[in-house]
């Protein structure tokens, strides 16, 4: 009887979670800036980087944000605890460019795109995967832009930039990504 | 399995078993194996393409492009068996499906992890992850299908090899028999073949193969064997049959030179052997006769120079073992030194077997076989011939033993023979005898009156002179031929009286009395008889029983006519013959041109009873001649030829004429004075004839007919002093005869004499075998002068 009233038990409560979830799910929908918080985070493990990245091992593997910060405190939740490679995940915040200082991926917020051209020259002698939301970054030299479709974001992703920054960019990512060449700029 | 399985299909279906278990055991280890490896192949090719699939699918899942990683679930299509996929994300949601638009029911509500064979179908969970970061979980469903095709692809190769192998087995067996089989097969024909028809000269052929060779040597090896025993058993069948013929051969023969013949001729034939000879040993002699040779070994036997009759001397050779009672085989003669083995060997022969002949413990003969090689005869022979000899002097003895029994019945017979012709000559000389006596009664008359007329009857003509001459030897002649018919059954008498016999006049005697018989008699069959008499003069006279030598001329001549039924010559020669000593002899020949005899007949014709007249013949007439030729000292030869005629020849020693002739009638002294004389008989006749010549001559007759008369007239003149001064009586009478009568006398009067007269008389003369009582016998018929002689000799 003490049995029977155990599995009872179980049952009710796993039907109760599986309620409890789905009810969360539908209420939580995620944002356009969460999911590019979560892609941006994401792009560190789809992209190589060289190994002189990093001068000493304890460095951080910092994702840089210039402009308006569109994440809030996401992407910083998003990274947190993470690592790359061994080296610990940071997020910082540049408010001008002259701040700019080494980060392996700095987003460049549609706010900043007027000056994408410094930004760019800023970073030419670092190996940092430019990312951006504006539209045509891909097309003006950032390496990775997201394009939101049918309410999905899609990537655009300059691969003659990474190349030139001495990234290697994993295949899998250029599989579901539209590829931006510098020849096929207009094209594209 | 079947006795009657035959080897092949047995061994067939052991190579056929065997080879199905290895095979079987074979396929189901493969299979095991392959199933077992095909589970974990299948779980891992899965875990792989779900890896890659996986792998791919991160960036979709990281970027949350679900038309991107249903893109890639369709790389699943590059394996049919995937039925389902799925990509879940992070929280558990199902983020793109393959096939798409896969009803989410068909999927897992919750991703698991890891894989495993569910009911039906291989299920696995695959996480996604790129680097440590994982992104979502990817779920396979690959159906069975895939294995169960696999399986049955297996069992189709199993079947196809399974089929294949069996097939070749079949094939390779089938080879490897042929050479394990044949020689098996091959035995086996052999063994039928012997066992079927009992051929045992066949032989297995060697095959190579070690262990066969071997076993079909030691089959080779048992069939010679046997046929060598079969070989030997036919052999001492066939000595058996040969022992059994041969005995059979001789039981049927009752002579020893034909027992013989048949025995060497048997072996030579069927033992056989080049040659074969018996030799007969003599105890007392120191060799052996050849006593028959076989017909095969003549020409040996004419090389050994051994001729039938022929002598073997037995020296110290196996001969001399051999009379000793052994059987001595002699392997090869060349190499003995003694005289008869050389001469064996010098014929040609090699090898020599000597077997005793024995009977009752002693060697009678020996057996000798010999073949031309040497070392020739087996031990087996030995023994058989050995035997033979046995049976040989056994049927050898018996041979004898019956020769023996024949000799015996046959002088059995010859004697019964005899005894029943002498007997049936006594019985006929007893009724002769009694027919002598009557005669003898009867013609003593006519010889009483016949001498007293012509004694005292002085007026005689010449002619009535010559004819009672004639007739009173007419009588004389009777008076013998009476005296003779005894002959056939008494005893001669031991001594002759011989006297002077004038050899011409008997002749012509014989000639003129027997005219009847070569005259008329064959006359009256048409045959004509040339009688021719050739007379010697002045031959001289001769000793002898003139009647005796009458007799054998008168056979003589009936002899010569008989052998001439349809006439011819018969010549009667008398002759003188000087022989070398001076002696002078006298030869009579009796020449017929008849029939003639042959030598057996002429060699036989003496003997007594032989004779070639049939019935007619009594077989004693020869012999009386001979008889008479012996007891005259006298020489018979006979010359004859058949179809030519015969002669006799009759030879008897002359008289010397220093022999004082007898006289021949001596005038004995005659009683002058009267003498009274009884006489008794029963016969009036005779008592007439007596009573008148005595009382002629003067005497006093008194004649009483019977015994008992005579005794009485005796007794009674005694009595009145009228003594008789002799009594003449006869013997044989009826109640009282003559012996009683003389009895009488001499009881009344012993000092009268008694003269016995008898039909029996001269018998009683010659044995001296007269009566007591009795002074005198004379025979009857009573001469007168013999008469008158003993009444002077007893009176006087």
């Amino acid at each position: 009887m003490a049995l029977l009233t155990g599995k009872l038990r179980l049952l009710v409560v796993a039907g109760a979670c599986l309620i409890v979830a789905q009810a969360l799910g539908a209420a939580d929908a995620p944002t356009e800036n969460q999911v590019q918080a979560v892609f941006l985070f994401n792009f560190s493990r789809f992209v190589e980087w060289p190994p002189q990245t990093f001068a000493a091992p304890s460095d951080p593997f910092v994702i840089g944000i210039v402009g308006t910060d569109p994440f809030g405190s996401r992407l910083d939740e998003a990274v947190h605890n993470e690592q790359i490679n061994g080296h610990a995940l940071t997020v910082r915040r540049y408010r001008n460019i002259s701040e700019l200082d080494n980060c392996q991926i700095l987003f460049i917020d549609r706010s900043e795109i007027a000056r994408l051209g410094q930004i760019l020259s800023a970073l030419d002698h670092h190996s940092t995967l430019t990312v951006s939301q504006a539209d045509g970054a891909a097309q003006h030299g950032v390496m990775i832009q997201f394009a939101t479709e049918n309410n999905r974001i899609r990537l655009r992703i300059n691969v003659d930039s990474a190349r030139a920054a001495g990234l290697t960019i994993s295949s899998k990512l250029l599989r579901p990504a539209e590829i931006i060449g510098a020849d096929d700029k207009v094209e594209r | 399995m079947s006795r009657s399985t035959p080897i092949r299909r047995t061994l067939m279906n052991m190579i056929f078993l065997a080879s199905g278990v290895v095979l079987l055991v074979t396929s189901s280890a493969f299979c095991a194996y392959e199933f077992l490896t095909f589970r974990s192949s299948s779980i891992q090719q899965l875990q792989i393409l779900s890896r890659a699939i996986a792998s791919n699918s991160t960036a979709a899942l990281a970027f949350e492009n679900a038309e991107d990683a249903a893109s890639v679930l369709t790389a699943f299509k590059s394996d049919p068996h995937i039925v389902a996929a799925a990509l879940y994300d992070l929280r558990g949601k199902v983020f793109a499906t393959y096939p798409q638009g896969l009803p989410s029911d068909r999927l897992p509500v919750r991703p698991g992890a890891g894989f495993a064979f569910g009911r039906s179908a291989l299920v696995g969970f695959e996480p996604v992850a790129e680097g440590s970061k994982q992104l979502g979980v990817l779920y396979v469903e690959s159906d069975l299908n895939a294995m169960y095709s696999r399986m049955q692809l297996y069992g189709l190769i199993l079947a196809l090899v399974a089929a294949l192998s069996l097939s070749l087995a079949y094939l390779i067996s089938r080879r490897l028999q042929y050479r394990l089989l044949q020689p098996i097969l091959a035995l086996a024909d052999t063994a039928r073949a012997v066992a079927e028809r009992h051929d045992y000269t066949v032989r297995a052929a060697p095959t190579g193969a070690y262990e066969f060779d071997l076993f079909t040597d030691t089959f080779n090896q048992m069939l010679t064997q046997i046929q060598g025993s079969e070989g030997k058993l036919q052999a001492q069948v066939g000595r058996l049959s040969l022992l059994q013929q041969i005995t059979r051969a001789t039981g049927e023969r009752q002579d020893l030179p034909s027992i013989f013949q048949v025995v060497l001729g048997s072996l030579e034939e069927n033992l056989p052997i080049d040659f074969g000879c018996f030799l007969l040993h003599d105890p007392g002699a120191q060799s052996l006769t050849v006593a028959a040779l076989g017909r095969k070994g003549s020409r040996f036997g004419e090389r050994l120079s051994l001729l039938p009759q022929g002598v073997v001397p037995i020296d110290a050779n196996g001969l001399s073992r051999c009379v000793a009672g052994e059987l001595v085989y002699e392997p090869d003669v060349s190499r003995v030194s003694f005289p008869f083995p050389q001469r064996l060997s010098g014929a040609g022969l090699r090898s020599v077997v000597f077997a005793p002949l024995i009977v009752e413990s002693q060697v009678f003969g020996v057996l000798v076989c010999a073949r031309g090689e040497a070392e020739a005869f087996s031990s087996r022979e030995c023994e058989f011939l050995k035997q033979l000899s046995e049976h040989v002097a056994l049927a050898s003895h018996q041979a004898r033993l019956y020769g023996d029994l024949q000799q015996a019945y046959d002088d059995l017979r010859q004697s019964q023979h005899t005894v029943m012709q002498q007997e049936r000559l006594r019985a006929l000389g007893q009724m002769a005898s009694g027919i002598a006596h009557d005669i003898n009664n009867a013609i003593s008359p006519v010889s009483l009156y016949t001498e007293s007329l012509l004694e005292r009857e002085p007026n005689l003509s010449e002619r009535t002179r010559n004819y009672l001459t004639t007739i009173q030897r007419a009588i004389e002649d009777v008076a013998r031929t009476v005296a003779r018919m005894r002959e056939f059954y008494r005893e001669r008498d031991a001594q002759l009286t011989l006297e002077r016999v004038e050899i011409n006049r008997a002749v012509q005697q014989v000639v003129e009395l027997t005219k009847p018989r070569w005259s008329d008699l064959p006359q009256a069959r048409g045959a004509m008889v040339d009688l021719q008499m050739y007379l010697a003069d002045s031959l001289p006279d001769i000793m002898g029983a003139e009647h005796e030598i009458r007799d054998a001329l008168t056979n003589l001549i009936f002899n010569a006519v008989d052998a001439m039924p349809t006439g011819g010559t018969l010549a009667v020669r008398t002759r003188r013959a000087t022989v070398a000593d001076g002696e002078t002899r006298v030869l009579i020949e009796v020449t017929d041109s008849g029939v003639g005899m042959d030598e057996d007949t002429r060699r036989r014709c003496l003997e007594p009873f032989y004779t070639t007249k049939g019935e007619r013949g009594t077989g004693l007439g020869l012999a009386m001649v001979y008889g008479m030729i012996q007891r005259h000292s006298a020489e018979l030869e006979i010359d004859s030829e058949p179809g030519k005629g015969t002669t006799v020849r009759l030879n008897f020693p002359a008289v010397t004429s220093s022999v004082v002739s007898q006289p021949k009638a001596k005038s004995a002294a005659v009683v002058k004075r009267q003498l009274r004389i009884l006489l008794v008989d029963d016969d009036p006749l005779l008592i007439k004839s007596l009573q008148d010549t005595l009382q002629e001559d003067g005497h006093l007759v008194t004649a009483t007919h019977g015994g008992r008369e005579g005794i009485d007239a005796f007794t009674a003149a005694s009595k009145r002093g009228e003594c008789f001064d002799i009594v003449v009586t006869d013997l044989g009478m009826p109640h009282v005869d003559g012996r009683k009568v003389a009895t009488s006398v001499k009881g009344v009067s012993p000092n009268t004499p008694v003269v016995l007269l008898t039909g029996w008389g001269q018998r009683l003369i010659a044995t001296n075998d007269a009566p007591a009582h009795v002074d005198k016998v004379l025979a009857k018929p009573p001469r007168l002068h013999e008469l008158r002689a003993a009444l002077a000799e007893l009176v006087a």
